[in-house]
């Protein structure tokens, strides 16, 4: 168990920047997430810190110790891949045992055994310590996968997207189990994952990636609740964010933002944004409560039922269109009915429209 | 076929991993390269310096008269375009790549005598030791670009589980790739043999005697001067095609498809 910081870590693959200066400190037994879309610099950062690549500039530590110019075998690393890539010409049980035989000073034949039987008992693969890899199911697979990272104690445990390949049902479970794992392991875990989902529930901080740049880094809670910018926002959330162009105006109550869809109070206190800025104003859609209104422009043109939740697209006169998310047991509503929008100011986040950074979030 | 078997599994580990960005360094077959280099250079090279040293010389009965330069070449290649074309800035593994593309497009006839002026100046004219340096010399870059084609058709992943396990580039080689490449190193290792089985012109230039000759020189030898035993001539040649045939159906087995099933998902 140990720490991870990475130090100005730059990467360029002949004129493109893979990762960009990256500056970012996981702290003792803290499950942190890469997230980010593909090309992001996710993956090359764990890549990098488990020695695959080599860093152009900057360091990288573990603990105390700097392992930029380490080989992985140097690294005191374990690392789960997406693809799991067990060797195929061992049996689960020398798969497990594989980390124990590659070191030096090698257990004693008992030591191994049990270690691995241990492992084995806590993933639930003991009956199939005898079969190959291609004998079993892919989410065996992806069991003895995280057993052979850990079989050993190393410093940090890498997983790069280690459900992607499982159905929904499966990840879900998996997902689940892994956090368990990591509640009675406590060790230190870098996560990458392109699914905001699997970030938000597993980490202990998330560290949200984006054309190789780091853009922000926070508990899931934060990074929900204040993103740091528009891609954070977007990227984030079960759902898009909605975003509305308008203009900011003073209002008895506070400031107020003019949109299409009507004037949208953002309430007192927050830093106010300089004047002459283009801002754009993102809602997501549990911040926009609607009730029916049959005088009003604005129209229902979609209802989807996600099962606890109801969201309905509303339409106004220029075409402007938001998602709301609803209450199926409280609300009924059908497509063309008219409606009013109410938006909670607690959880309006305004943006630079130019840069795309946050210049304030609701409630504070 | 091969070459478009190789071609699209490159292709979907491309596609699995989200673009060439991801894919992380290959260390094991360069590694293989060094010594094979090596061997390559003493054998196949060294006599190419030699034919090199002669070209740019007026030589008569191997015995350097004197300096021509390219005169020669130009003889031979008329302009200086083509030499122009070598003149390629290649990084460390293309260039050793192409080198041994290039030696194995060097016909073998070619070579016959600064390879015989070599064998005879290390004294192995005439020795079993000297027959089978210069086929595996021979043979060596078809081998190597065989190997090489089997390694990178395996998934890059299991090389990095292992380095991250604690595999040095050596343990991962022995104890990951070369496993998994027994059909690669079965065919080439028939490749080889086939050829030195069937070789006939490197045998008859290098041996002289009954002691060291091989099964083609040998019925070779009932083509007499006085006349042809065309009986025990086909009795041998009928016979030589047996161990290859035996070796063949012994080392099927090792031709089994899907040996790196399982190993990985996507």
């Amino acid at each position: 168990m140990s720490t991870v910081t990475f130090e100005g870590v730059s990467k360029r693959y002949g004129e493109v920047v893979a990762l960009d200066a990256l500056d970012l400190r996981v702290e003792e037994g803290e499950f942190v997430s890469l997230l980010g879309p593909s090309g992001s610099g996710k993956s090359t950062t764990l890549n990098l810190l488990a020695g695959l690549m080599d860093a152009d500039t900057g360091s990288i530590r573990i603990g105390t110790r700097d392992i930029t110019g380490l080989p992985p075998e140097q690294r005191d690393i374990a690392m789960v891949f997406q693809n799991y890539a067990l060797y195929p010409h061992l049996t689960v049980f020398e798969n497990i045992a594989f980390p124990l035989e590659a070191r030096k000073p090698r257990p004693d034949a008992a030591t191994i055994r049990a270690k691995v039987e241990r492992v084995a008992g806590t993933l639930g693969v003991a009956p199939l310590l005898a079969r190959y890899p291609k004998e079993i199911s892919g989410g065996q697979q992806q069991r003895v996968a995280l057993g052979r990272a850990m079989v050993r104690d190393p410093k940090v445990f890498l997983l790069d997207e280690p459900l992607s390949n499982l159905d929904a049902r499966l990840r879900i479970r998996m997902r689940r189990d892994l956090k368990a794992l990591h509640h009675q392991l406590g060790s230190t875990i870098v996560y990458v994952t392109h699914d905001q989902a699997e970030a938000m529930t597993l980490s202990s901080r998330i560290a949200v990636f984006d054309h190789g740049k780091l853009q922000q880094y926070g508990a899931p809670a934060e990074i929900y609740e204040r993103p740091a910018n528009i891609f954070v926002a977007n990227f984030v959330g079960d759902r898009e964010t909605n975003f509305l162009d308008g203009t900011l105006e003073a209002g008895a109550d506070g400031l107020v933002y003019a949109t299409a869809l009507g004037r949208i109070p953002l309430g007192n206190g927050g830093a106010t944004p300089r004047e002459g800025r283009a801002t754009r104003l993102g809602v997501r859609p549990e911040a926009i409560a609607v009730e029916p209104d049959g005088g009003s422009d604005l129209r229902v043109v979609l209802t989807e039922l996600a099962g606890a939740d109801l969201f309905l697209t509303v339409r106004g006169r220029d075409e402007t269109e938001v998602v709301a998310r609803a209450d199926p047991r409280a609300i009924r509503i059908t497509e063309g009915e008219g409606v009013r929008l109410r938006f909670d100011a607690e959880r309006l986040h305004l943006f630079d429209a130019g840069t795309g950074v946050a210049v304030r979030h609701g409630g504070g | 076929m091969r070459i478009a078997w190789l071609v699209s599994s490159g292709g979907e580990r491309t596609l699995a991993t989200g673009g060439s960005v991801r894919r992380a360094e290959r260390f094991v077959p360069y590694r293989l390269l060094a010594p094979a280099l090596a061997v390559e250079l003493l054998l196949v090279l060294g006599p190419l310096v030699v034919g090199v040293w002669y070209s740019l010389h007026n030589v008569r009965f191997f015995r350097v008269r004197n300096f021509t330069g390219l005169d020669n070449y130009w003889r031979v290649l008329g302009s200086e375009e083509v030499l122009n074309a070598l003149r390629y800035d290649f990084r460390g593994r293309t260039a050793a790549m192409m080198v041994i593309v290039a030696v194995m497009s060097i016909p073998i006839a070619s070579l016959l005598v600064p390879t015989f002026t070599l064998i005879s100046v290390l004294g192995l004219f005439d020795t079993r030791l000297g027959l089978v340096l210069l086929y595996t010399a021979y043979q060596l870059p078809a081998a190597i670009w065989m190997l090489y084609g089997y390694f990178m058709s395996l998934p890059v992943e299991v090389e990095n589980a292992a380095r991250v396990d604690g595999c040095t580039p050596l343990a991962t080689l022995r104890k990951v790739v070369l496993p998994l490449s027994k059909p690669g190193l079965v065919a080439a290792a028939l490749f080889i043999l086939v050829f030195a089985w069937n070789d006939f012109v490197v045998a008859v230039t290098m041996t002289s005697s009954e002691a060291t000759r091989t099964f083609p020189v040998a019925i070779y030898f009932y083509l007499g001067f006085y006349g042809r035993e065309w009986g025990p001539l086909l009795a041998a040649s009928l016979v030589s095609i047996v161990p290859i045939i035996a070796v063949f159906v012994f080392l099927q087995r090792y031709f089994m498809s899907g040996l790196t099933g399982g190993g990985v998902k996507g």
